[in-house]
């Protein structure tokens, strides 16, 4: 799960990490609110779970409540990038004297935590590597290794925090990995990381994180109550929330052709051959959804899936592909005669089974000889059939 | 041996006497996998029985831990069907058992606990298998040998062969078999679909090549990470053998994981198309479809004359 930037800065500052003070709005009275505790001048950031979110003109600074309240007119209708913006953060606004980056993260090739550092922050990561490599620390954290001070130090030294306190610094990367590490997160991001006060007072400067991005592990979930205080039951697709709320792994694409599949190799697998069928045959036709109804799944768990992939009224035919590993075809079979009996505005549903009693799935179907259900003999075929019967559908449509 | 273990090295299941593990030892032990022990600390003492495809009964000791389990029978490899929050100390307690071979089959397992116990396994030099993966299933080094069967793929989809198999995914590990069952294999190896593995597709990959039996190599990729791109740079210089590949995940949309905790495309990395081209910039052919993958191994074991 991605966070806002204000959910994130909550568990930095959890973690005893500075940050600016901040108050999280979601409208323009409660921005108003806000000012008074924050005062002027303060910054209003939209917000969104993307990236170039500034150069989208998505933070706005205010000198006085009439600029604030503007700001927040502007940002709360905002969509940057396809993401609509929820809420704002309003922010005191600090005097930045130099700035850095530093995130942690889980890194897939050498299996360990990847500390990525920079005393040239500000921007993406990406541009700031492209910009200067050089410049760009790369270190690691083994998962064995006690994560203590004196390593934060030692790895403050070697990232080079110019301009600023080393030993502040190591307590800020110290407290970065504590907070990574608590809360089960993937990526713990701070940019900028920094330097802020009175140019003129030296005893005024000190770190602080004024931007921060945070994604934590699904998978650890079970360990921090579900992440109860971050998740956004109004947020994210319908049908995808539904599916969830099922245990079905469920993404909801744009196209034309529904998919049903055993284990995500194979539905992402699936989703590629009616792409490329659709691109073959000249149509456009592309997948609508990936759903994966995982391993030894139950006719039940099969005819939850096909009205989940039905009700998206851009569907126009569904292509359901099973490789019986654990799972049982004639299940599967059963599912899909039970979700149509059940069912209206049913679309062509093109099967293509293998392995696990994938006979006497295919006899069950054909017994039922039920005009929306056609079978193929290879997942090619299949798609190829289901991305023309969508073809067709759409054609009628237009008429 | 056959990729990380002897034909017929006994092996003990952690998880046994839950669902999957009932499920899947009575599979193991019908494909003629030698299980000698399960572990639960609650049942230490009794025997399970697991009714047999000939009509025999093979009764299965129970013991409390990993440790007693490999003092008692030998035990060489462990299968772990331990649900996820228990499967941090099931792998823990392996390794610090001394078992050099531990295949995960357990999907939903918290990354920090797989980093960890994939770097203790280092140390100890043990060898991990998944997370996530539907495990390792081996064919026999001689052709009367027995193989083991360690996890969850079916049993009967293929003969013994010169082919080899890596996959990030189960269900197209068995697809691809079934499109190459006239060939048959030497071993298939689920890597799994985290975006920590125990034994990564290059490790599977270095070992089929190694492998006097395996003729040529299927790998199965996907979206997510750059484990395919670590192969392809291995293998500019150092695979002596034919290696044909499939990558699943060309229409996914960026940002959104797709069933597998690791596939997932971020920030523009780990796309399908950067795989395939990582792959044919170092000469690997990487098909459309399974199908087609299955089309080009064909082409290209008739072009080196295998069979």
């Amino acid at each position: 799960m991605d966070l806002y930037e204000h959910q994130a800065r909550e568990l930095l500052e959890e973690a005893g990490i500075p940050t600016p003070r901040a108050i999280y709005a979601q409208n323009s009275h409660d921005v108003a609110e806000a000012t008074k505790q924050i005062g002027f001048p303060c910054v209003i950031k939209a917000q969104v779970k993307i990236g170039h979110r500034g150069q989208a003109g998505g933070v706005k600074l205010a000198h006085d409540l009439d600029e604030a309240i503007l700001a927040s007119e502007q940002l709360f209708p905002m969509t940057i990038h396809g993401h609509k913006v929820n809420g704002v953060l309003v922010a005191e606004a600090k005097n930045i004297i130099h700035e850095y980056y530093v995130s942690i993260s889980v890194d897939r090739t050498s299996r360990d935590y990847d500390v990525l550092a920079t005393a040239n922050g500000g921007t993406e990561v990406e541009e700031i590597a492209k910009a200067h490599p050089e410049s760009v620390k790369r270190l690691h954290i083994d998962p064995l290794e006690d994560f203590d001070f004196a390593a934060a130090k030692h790895m403050a030294e070697q990232i080079g925090f110019y301009h600023a306190d080393g030993d502040q610094a190591a307590d800020i990367l110290l407290k970065m990995w504590q907070a990574f590490h608590n809360t089960d997160a993937t990526l713990v991001e701070i940019n900028p990381l920094a330097k802020v006060g009175d140019p003129d007072d030296e005893s005024s400067k000190s770190l602080c994180a004024l931007d921060a991005k945070i994604s934590l592990d699904d998978n650890a979930a079970y360990r921090h109550d579900g992440w109860k205080r971050f998740v956004d039951p109004t947020e994210g697709d319908p049908l995808e929330n539904k599916a969830r709320a099922l245990g079905l792994h469920y993404v909801h694409l744009d196209g034309q052709v529904g998919i049903i599949g055993n284990g995500a190799g194979l539905v992402m697998s699936s989703l590629d051959a009616v792409a490329g069928a659709g691109e073959t045959q000249g149509t456009d036709v592309k997948p609508a959804n990936f759903l994966d109804i995982g391993g030894g799944a139950s006719a039940a768990v099969m005819a939850e899936s096909l009205e989940i992939v039905l009700s998206d009224t851009k569907v126009r035919s569904v292509f359901i592909n099973v490789y019986g590993g654990i799972t049982s075809c004639e299940e599967v079979a059963n599912g899909i005669l039970e979700a149509i009996g059940s069912m209206d505005n049913i679309r062509p549903i093109v099967v293509r089974f293998d392995g696990n009693k994938a006979k006497e799935g295919l006899r069950i179907l054909a017994d039922a000889n039920n005009p929306h259900i056609q079978v193929a003999q290879t997942m090619e075929e299949a798609a190829a059939t289901a991305a023309e019967l969508a073809a067709n559908a759409m054609k009628g449509d237009a008429r | 041996m056959t990729l990380f273990i002897e034909d017929g090295a006994p092996v003990i299941v952690q998880g046994m006497t839950g669902h999957q593990g009932m499920t899947h030892t009575a599979r193991m032990l019908n494909a003629g996998t030698n299980i000698v022990g399960g572990v639960n600390p609650r049942k230490a003492g009794t025997t399970v029985p697991f009714d047999l495809a000939d009509g025999t009964t093979a009764d299965i000791t129970v013991y409390g831990t990993c440790q007693e389990a490999r003092e008692a029978t030998g035990a060489k490899a462990s299968v772990v069907f331990v649900p996820p929050r228990f499967a941090k100390s099931a792998v823990v307690e392996a390794i610090e058992a001394g078992i050099k071979l531990i295949v995960v089959i357990t999907e939903g397992i918290p990354v920090a606990d797989s980093a960890y116990f994939v770097a203790l396994a280092r140390e100890h030099g043990a060898r991990i298998i998944g997370p996530n993966c539907p495990g390792l299933v081996t064919f026999g080094s001689e052709p009367d040998a027995k193989g083991v069967n360690l996890g969850i793929i079916p049993d009967g989809i293929v003969p013994r062969g010169p082919l080899g198999l890596v996959s990030k995914s189960g269900t197209l590990t068995y697809q691809l078999m079934g499109e190459l069952s006239d060939f048959g294999f030497t071993a298939a190896l689920g890597a799994g679909g985290d975006p920590i593995v125990g034994t990564t597709l290059l490790e599977a990959v270095q070992a089929f090549n190694e492998d006097d039996n395996t003729k040529a190599v299927v790998m199965i990729g996907e979206i997510g990470g750059g484990a395919e791109q670590e192969v392809a740079e291995w293998a500019k210089d150092h695979m002596t053998k034919p290696l044909v590949a499939y990558i699943a995940g060309f229409t996914a949309p960026e940002g959104k994981q797709m069933g597998h905790a690791g596939a997932i495309v971020s920030g523009g990395k780990g796309t399908a198309k950067e795989k395939k081209e990582a792959l044919e910039a170092v000469g690997i052919r990487v098909g459309r479809t399974p199908g087609q993958t299955a089309e080009i191994m064909r082409e290209i074991m008739a072009a080196h004359g295998i069979r």
